[in-house]
């Protein structure tokens, strides 16, 4: 026991307790990406399908949730009994006491619909204008095989509305704007032009309009007849229909392929059941898109910057205060910024656009609204200081002695920047830029004041001209995950996909960290090696 | 080939111009970080830019006891005993027509014009009517000749004869049976007694009755009017009390304020909640009636810069809570909650005064008929040091109070923008994150660089980098969905787990004394945090197993309804707690890398001249290397207290974000920073919301700026410490 007392007295207990505090900020860490890992790369496993019966009849889905007893209420278990449209309402708790029988029945499919979320339940028929193909078990194989196909038509619908009509629209407002000005300027000659034009683009519009109705209702011909378990049946156009999912009959490797496809559809796929379904590629591109646009600004500006402020400037009690002013802007609160570029990128800047350059369009604005350009130089601002500081430290790990050698041998001062302090502060000058990437696709609140929406009609890069709208808003992973998890009606529902969503958001910012992490490790070996 | 010199002058040429580039462009950025600042303070200085006027020419007109002024200022409306309406034209008086209807002329008596135009009379013929006067303005025309006046009659009643003059009569809406307007009213008889009326207006023919009312102590009434909801008439005496009177009950006075001196003016601020009450010496005054615990109480709500004369009249904007009051020697425009005085100006013998519906413009018409009129510009009467960080008496409070409610329903919703909730907010989130993160971080970060081992060290140090880089919408989602509701449900196993691990730990330290010397040094020494992994999931079993015991044994069951009957404490399922364990997330990694820079560059030759002394390595830690690197410590608290502060995602997702002041760990609140993410983009442009806004905005800057800077010093300082080692 002694030896104890001497333990305690020397004071290895507290290194033992302060070891235990960092060994719970760890945990909690790994903790915590392991849990958002675990819950969003879960979700799209195929569950089984369980049948019960309830205190009201007979229930079908996938157990969700689990509640033990707790002070007096019962065990409670929650089911995703999906068909939103017949019971109002996707998940539904259960009293453990109350429900029996539980079952996987064969058949049992969960069918992923383009409206109203997922119908669970058993396939009937698939039939063609009204008439039977297939009946009973053959059924679901049969809707299963013709499922591509539907697919197909439904993407060239969608394509069309989209692609198609979506740029004679386009070129429709844009006439309309100057049959406008025209009028105002009774131009009696362009008005009579323009009229033409618009004559030729109603009439295309039409064809087209004609094309589409007659693929709408070639893709109507195909149907499925579902029924529920409690007997409910519903006939569903097999274009409407995304993933038939028979879980409890399925294997491993068709369950491993409905999970690739889940995750396919999920990165690339357009969000659907306001955002709850469905994919995140706009908010993908949108993130990437905006990243792109910051580094472009950021990075130029800040090694400008910092090249002045450690190379040109004057070394000084002046340059030490920037120096520190810079620095201590990465401290300042991004929603600060947030609101900076509201006020002024966007208002004073954008308003002042809209008044020069787009007068026809006013009171609606143009640039005088949020928009990926305002996003991204507000954030551009936001991550200045870091490219800054990263490349000023780059700058100092140039040796003096290289410098001199340069200047010595006649070149200019900055000739000897170009080809000798650049090139060796190129290493730090990437860690700065990607540092900069990984604060930028991680942060939300200024976007929220300066042009980020939760559902974004068409991208900021696409094919009609000019191709980038910079005046366009756009979709942004992390403030889908805000709107997801906390805006949406259906919070329940799409919790998973927030998961998912914060999993892959992470993903991006810890990749790029670990590459700046790596990248600043290698510089720093190569300063200590070097025997200047 | 070309000349060795040329290609030497080109290079310089360029030399010359990049330097010059480089120059301008590292100044440029700067000065636009810099700009950021002043931008920020441009948009929320106007704040407190004080009113401003100027007088504009002075016109002659017919004079009139009454009159109404348009709110482009471009037309008067002037009304008369003997002719009834006339409408003139600004600044030219041309004279419009209008037709002639409502009670027979010459009227009796009549009130002045409201703030809406808005005018009751009482026709030679004994018909009591409500006037509305209004311009017709197709498609917001400016120019007055091609308006048309439009006037509307109402509630036309045929009254008993005997009263002498009016104060005021009005219909309130839809009071009575099947939405017909009420006739209010209330004036004196020839004698001075008090008389008023209220019912539907008569469609049988029999005149509605004046019921005479008397006053106590042989008092007479100067002023009097009827409350909002017409269940009340506030009377303003010659002995200087205002009265509040139900004249339907039969022991009518409900209340009695002295004001000190005859009241010779009663009138409503917006919202006809304040009752403006104005004295013979002119006093001004601003009462609200208030109902608590079963009485009726007249409370004084603010007290204003006295007036020169005696008060005559009030009118309220339409717009905010200002008002013009006028006496016969001046005319003011105050700000009721506030109590600001917005303009004045010495006029002699006014008879009526008028302020336009926006309240930017006023005028005085006196008993010459000529007309003085004023531009007024102020655009933020309702923000002051005062309302932003002290206690404000607002409408229907029952005292003084921070508030922050900046959005209401109705059209004259006073928005109430105190700072104080939300800085409270800020420092109460900001307080529970560092009451979670210091000990960790501050701990972990010793542990780190005093005695974790080398391989040890380089694992930890990118998992914290890591740590760093987390985005905070994502640890805002984790607190608001995973985390609140984990904590409702599990409460006490959260509250459990530190005795738990701690039980564990004490439980198998002896265990740990015994094992061989030889193996805890080889084994032990430097990775004591690996060991101490089984420690913490055997606490958490613990834990996990004794809650639901705990609960049942000593909570009834269930913690909340435990917390709420015996402790009166409500549980909000997003609560500080959980904002302080989620932001503590966040600067946990910054207090430590921090930290942990200043503990490691502690010169080594102070430890080891301790541990030669014979030092135990935790005496060296805590009493050589943690007060030598302090000052680095206090520097990396005050960098995370900045990341905190400034912390918008984790608290908007986290917290109910309402602006209550309660410290409470288990209700939720809401920050500066949250704040400006829920509001502004409601905020119109340029409005005073806007501004208040920026102004939280610079304030942030300011705190943050401040903070971060001081640290920087402090380690530069604590640099040049150590160098000389």
């Amino acid at each position: 026991m002694m030896n104890l007392r001497d333990w305690w007295r020397r004071g290895s207990a507290f290194i033992w307790g302060s070891g235990a505090l960092l060994t719970l900020s760890l945990v909690m860490i790994t903790g915590l990406v392991g849990y958002i890992a675990v819950k969003g790369l879960g979700y799209f496993w195929p569950r089984p399908l369980v049948q019960v019966q309830g205190p009201e009849g007979p229930v079908l889905g996938e157990v969700t949730g689990r509640e033990p007893a707790h002070g007096g209420t019962p065990a409670q278990i929650q089911f995703r009994v999906g068909n939103r449209d017949l019971y109002g309402q996707d998940f539904r708790w259960f009293k453990e006491a109350e429900i029996s029988g539980w079952q996987t029945p064969s058949g049992a499919v969960l069918v992923e619909r383009m409206e109203y979320g997922a119908f669970v339940g058993f396939v009937q028929a698939l039939q063609r204008d009204g008439q039977p193909v297939a009946q009973g078990p053959g059924a679901l194989v049969q809707a299963r095989k013709a499922l591509p196909d539907a697919r197909r038509l439904r993407d060239r619908i969608q394509a069309m509305e989209k692609d198609r009509i979506g740029s004679v629209n386009t070129e429709m407002e844009a006439l309309r704007v100057e049959l406008r000005q025209a009028e105002s300027a009774r131009d009696a000659e362009t008005r009579a032009r323009l009229e033409q034009r618009q004559a030729q683009l109603q009439a295309s519009y039409d064809r087209l309009q004609a094309e589409l109705d007659h693929l709408r209702a070639e893709s109507g011909r195909t149907t499925v007849l579902l029924s529920s378990v409690d007997g409910q049946t519903q006939e569903l156009p097999l274009a409407g229909v995304v993933r038939l999912v028979p879980s409890n009959d399925l294997g491993v490797l068709g369950k491993t392929g409905v999970y690739l496809s889940r995750l396919w559809e999920f990165v690339w796929g357009d969000p659907r059941e306001s955002n709850t379904e469905g994919g995140i590629f706009p908010a993908i591109f949108g993130t990437v898109m905006m990243v792109l646009i910051m580094s472009a600004m950021a990075v130029p500006l800040g090694v400008l910057a910092a090249l002045f402020l450690r190379e040109y400037a004057k070394q000084g009690w002046v340059v030490r205060a920037v120096r520190i002013a810079v620095n201590n802007l990465a401290g300042v609160p991004s929603i600060v910024f947030g609101i900076f570029g509201l006020g002024f990128f966007v208002y004073t800047v954008g308003g002042s656009i809209d008044r020069l350059f787009y007068p026809e369009r006013l009171p609606t604005p143009t640039y005088g609204t949020g928009g990926i350009l305002w996003a991204s130089l507000t954030l551009a601002l936001l991550t200045v200081p870091v490219v800054i500081v990263a490349t000023e430290e780059a700058l100092a790990t140039v040796p003096r002695s290289q410098r001199e050698a340069s200047l010595a041998l006649g070149a200019t001062k900055w000739q000897t920047m170009r080809q000798v302090v650049l090139p060796g502060a190129m290493p730090g000058i990437l860690t700065g830029l990607i540092l900069a990437m990984a604060r930028g696709a991680g942060e939300v609140a200024p976007l929220m004041l300066t042009g980020v929406v939760k559902l974004a009609p068409s991208m900021p890069l696409d094919g009609t001209f000019p191709f980038l709208h910079l005046d366009r808003k756009f979709m942004h992973l992390g403030f889908h995950i805000y709107d997801v998890g906390f805006q949406s009606p259906n919070s329940e529902a799409a919790k998973p996909m927030v998961f998912m969503t914060a999993l892959l958001l992470l993903l991006v910012v810890l990749v790029l960290n670990l590459a700046a992490l790596n990248l600043r490790r290698k510089l720093r070996a190569r300063l200590g090696g070097s025997t200047f | 080939m070309r000349e060795p010199s040329t290609s030497r002058a080109r290079a310089q040429r360029l030399d010359r111009l990049m330097a010059w580039i480089i120059s301008g462009g590292g100044l440029l950025i700067i000065a636009a970080v810099l700009g950021i600042l002043v931008f920020i303070a441009s948009q929320a200085l106007p704040l407190f830019r004080p009113a401003r006027s100027s007088a504009r020419a002075t016109v002659q007109v017919p004079a009139a006891p009454g009159a109404w002024l348009d709110e482009e200022g471009s037309a008067l409306t002037l009304v008369e005993a003997a002719s009834g309406f006339r409408t003139l034209t600004l600044p030219g008086g041309r004279s419009l027509d209008l037709p002639t209807s409502g009670p027979a002329l010459p009227w009796q008596t009549f009130t002045p014009p409201t703030a809406r135009g808005e005018v009751a009379v009482l026709g030679a013929d004994n018909r009591l009517a409500y006037a509305r006067f209004r311009w017709e303005k197709p498609n917001g025309e400016k120019d007055p000749a091609r308006w048309t006046p439009d006037l509307t009659w109402n509630g036309e009643t045929l009254v008993a004869p005997g009263l002498d003059r009016l104060f005021q009569a009005r219909l309130i809406e839809g009071s009575g049976l099947g939405g017909v307007p009420e006739w209010r009213a209330v004036g004196l008889d020839a004698g001075g007694g008090l008389l008023h009326l209220s019912g539907m207006p008569d469609e049988s023919g029999t005149p509605m009755a004046w019921k005479p009312l008397a006053l106590p102590d042989n008092d007479r009434a100067l002023a009097a009017v009827w409350g909002a909801d017409g269940s009340h008439l506030l009377v303003g005496t010659r002995q200087g009390r205002l009265l509040l009177l139900e004249p339907e009950n039969a022991e009518p006075l409900r209340a009695v304020h002295t004001f000190g001196e005859p009241i010779t003016a009663l009138g409503f601020a917006l919202g006809q909640v304040s009752l403006l009450v104005g004295g013979e010496r002119g006093s001004l005054g601003a009462f609200q009636v208030l109902r608590q615990d079963g009485r009726t109480r007249l409370d004084r709500l603010h007290t204003f810069q006295p007036m020169t004369g005696a008060v005559q009249g009030f009118m309220p904007s339409l717009r905010d809570k200002r008002f013009l009051a006028w006496s016969d020697r001046q005319v003011v425009v105050d700000h009721l909650t506030t109590e600001r005085r917005l303009f004045q100006a010495s006029v002699e013998g006014v008879r009526s005064g008028m302020l336009a519906a926006r309240g930017d413009l006023l005028a005085v018409l006196d008993a010459n008929g000529k007309l003085a009129s004023w531009n007024l510009d102020a655009p933020h009467p309702e923000v002051s040091w005062k309302t932003l960080w002290g206690k404000v008496h607002y409408e229907g409070y029952a005292q003084p109070d921070h508030v922050w409610q900046s959005t209401g329903g109705s059209d004259d919703f006073e928005p109430k923008l105190s700072l104080v909730p939300l800085l409270f907010g800020t420092l109460k989130g900001t307080l529970f994150a560092m009451l979670f993160a210091l000990p960790l971080a501050v701990f972990g970060a010793l542990y780190t660089s005093q005695f974790a081992s080398y391989r040890l060290k380089n694992t930890i140090k990118p998992a914290i980098e890591i740590m760093a880089a987390l985005p905070s919408v994502v640890l805002g989602f984790i607190a608001g969905l995973v985390l609140a509701p984990l904590f409702e449900a599990a409460a006490i196993q959260v509250a459990l787990l530190p005795f738990t691990c701690l039980a564990v730990g004490l439980i198998l330290a002896p265990g740990w004394a015994r094992l061989p010397r030889r193996f805890r040094a080889a084994w032990g020494e430097g990775r004591e945090a690996v060991w101490l992994l089984p420690v913490l999931v055997m606490g958490l079993g613990l834990a996990m197993a004794l809650g639901p015991w705990i609960e049942t044994t000593f909570l009834r069951g269930d913690f909340r309804n435990w917390l709420y009957q015996a402790q009166g404490i409500t549980y909000d399922q997003r609560n500080a707690l959980v904002v302080g364990f989620a932001m503590g997330f966040a600067v946990i990694p910054i207090i430590f890398t921090i930290s942990e820079d200043a503990l490691s560059s502690v010169p080594k030759a102070l430890s080891s001249a301790s541990l030669a002394c014979g030092a135990s390595p935790w005496q060296t830690a805590w009493r050589v290397v943690l007060p030598t690197a302090s000052p680095g410590i206090f520097s990396a608290i005050m960098v995370g207290f900045g990341r905190a502060i400034g912390e918008t995602m984790i608290v908007l997702m986290a917290t109910g974000n309402t602006p209550v002041m309660d410290w409470s760990p288990f209700n939720g609140m809401r920050t500066l920073a949250a704040n400006i993410a829920v509001e502004t983009p409601e905020a119109p442009v340029h409005g005073t919301l806007y501004r208040v806004l920026f102004l939280t905005a610079l304030l942030l800057f300011a705190l943050t700026f401040l903070l971060n800077t001081l640290a920087e010093l402090i380690r530069q300082h604590l640099r040049k410490r150590y160098e000389s080692f």
